[in-house]
């Protein structure tokens, strides 16, 4: 039982692969699901349109089936195939993914805004983006920081599933050294450092939403 | 005597609701018009089509010399760019019932964050020229505070200061006292007495009867979409013709 403790640093190594993609993840979710959100919140019916059709998609599906379209599927579309690695794949993959939870959460805490904020804004002169850009989206960081928080936990778990397509993701270093080792009580260290993981996310989430308050 | 504002057969409907029929109104450099009514009879949306936060379904709104809008059945007469609408509600300042302060800034970054993003003031000319403002209306020594810790009294004279900041020609007053705690009321219409001795246009939706009758140049009554009546405060105070008016006021004072 002790001695499983002794794979720790091959784990680390496994757990460095699951945070970077966590958080290229969260990062580009953030970006392009602000975009998604406010094409959502646009009066244009394409933009409009498009946003809804891509979160319809990508909310629609499971994650897996678009991992495996991502780096399975999508080579074969070209001729010559594609190439490109499975790190790509799962970049890209989880990026588009989160993007479309991500999109839906910031759109609610956007519409969550006073409307008297949006006609102050008006009032003084601004145009629409300044409004968004200055009034707006700013004062919808503190709301969204539980949600995100949220979504961020939810991701670190979910990217095991990138062990699939032979990610040396935590997940996956994880089940190689209990074929080898057969033992099965490996999961024990490992479920401690996903936890390590999440139990920082949380705290860091709640520091935030702290700092965010000072005018609420 | 310049006109500032031209008012010609304006309606406005939301869906099959009349909200405002056929409303004709002039308004002069430095008068300072006070609009009452019930609720409900189209005061504050007829001030909120002076600054194109409602689009009027037909009829026609000049600011100065500029043709803000006109519309036959809903349909434009002519195009404006965001822009140039922007450019034309830069003249107008609007204090609004529930202050609507930027709540994620303070009290000076509420007062120059339009003049700076809007105006391209230098920031350190937007903070002396906030600071004064700020003075003016009494609080000074606020200016780092965030809206949540004043009273609504004064997050109501930050709000007159932060459009006063834009320069405007023309001030929009919408109910500014209704949502104040009534010792604090005196304050804010103290800061718009000043306002209106500094010979300011003013335009102001009120249930101060007080405050219409002695700083309004004259005063309209406003029953369900349509102007009643209209006059010098003491005439329509002392001496009101309409029917609908006598009653309004006789609830009220």
């Amino acid at each position: 039982m002790i001695h499983v403790f002794s794979f720790f640093p091959r784990l680390l190594q496994g757990a460095l692969i699951t945070i970077q993609l966590t958080i290229v993840a969260i990062i580009f979710g953030v970006i392009f699901g602000l975009l998604l959100a406010l094409g959502r919140l646009s009066k244009n019916k394409i933009v409009n349109k498009f946003s809804w059709l891509y979160i319809w998609f990508f909310r629609g599906t499971p994650l897996l089936m678009q991992l495996y379209f991502i780096y399975y599927g999508v080579p074969m579309l070209f001729d010559p195939p594609l190439k490109y690695s499975a790190w790509v794949a799962c970049y890209i993959a989880f990026s588009l993914n989160s993007a479309a939870y991500l999109a839906e959460i910031i759109r609610a805490a956007i519409q969550s805004i006073d409307k008297g904020q949006m006609e102050a804004a008006k009032a003084l002169g601004m145009s629409y983006g300044q409004a968004m850009r200055r009034i707006i989206v700013p004062q919808s960081y503190r709301r969204l920081i539980p949600p995100v928080g949220n979504e961020f936990i939810m991701l670190v778990k979910d990217t095991s599933l990138v062990s699939i397509v032979a990610m040396p993701d935590l997940m996956r270093v994880t089940h190689e050294i209990e074929s080898v080792q057969a033992n099965a009580a490996i999961y024990l260290p490992s479920a401690i450092i996903y936890l390590a993981i999440t139990t920082v996310c949380t705290v860091a989430f709640e520091k935030l939403e702290k700092k965010y308050s000072v005018y609420e | 005597m310049g006109k500032m504002i031209t008012v010609e057969n304006v309606c406005k409907s939301f869906g099959t609701l009349e909200v405002l029929k056929n409303i004709n109104l002039e308004v002069q450099k430095g008068e300072v018009l006070c609009i009452i009514g019930p609720s409900g009879s189209g005061k504050s949306t007829l001030l909120r089509c002076l600054n194109h936060l409602e689009v009027i379904t037909s009829g026609k709104v000049m600011i100065e010399d500029e043709l803000l809008a006109e519309k036959v059945n809903g349909k434009d007469q002519f195009k404006i760019s965001h822009k140039k609408v922007s450019e034309i509600c830069a003249e107008l300042g609007m204090v609004f019932q529930r202050f609507n302060l930027f709540p994620h800034l303070t009290t000076i970054q509420n007062i120059i964050e339009a003049t700076i993003t809007v105006k391209k003031v230098p920031k350190q000319e937007a903070i002396n020229y906030g600071m004064e403002l700020l003075k003016m209306v009494g609080l000074e020594d606020k200016k780092d505070e965030y809206p949540v810790r004043l009273s609504g009294g004064q997050q109501q004279r930050v709000a007159i200061a932060r459009a006063l900041a834009m320069k405007p020609k023309i001030m929009l007053f919408d109910e500014p006292t209704s949502a104040l705690d009534p010792e604090l009321v005196g304050e804010v219409l103290e800061v718009m007495k000043q306002l209106a001795r500094d010979g300011m246009t003013m335009i102001v939706v009120t249930h101060e009867m007080g405050f219409a009758r002695e700083v309004g140049t004259r005063v309209i009554f406003m029953d369900k979409g349509e102007i009643s009546e209209e006059g010098l405060p003491d005439e329509i105070f002392s001496n009101p013709k309409n029917e609908r008016t006598k009653a309004f006021l006789q609830k009220i004072l």
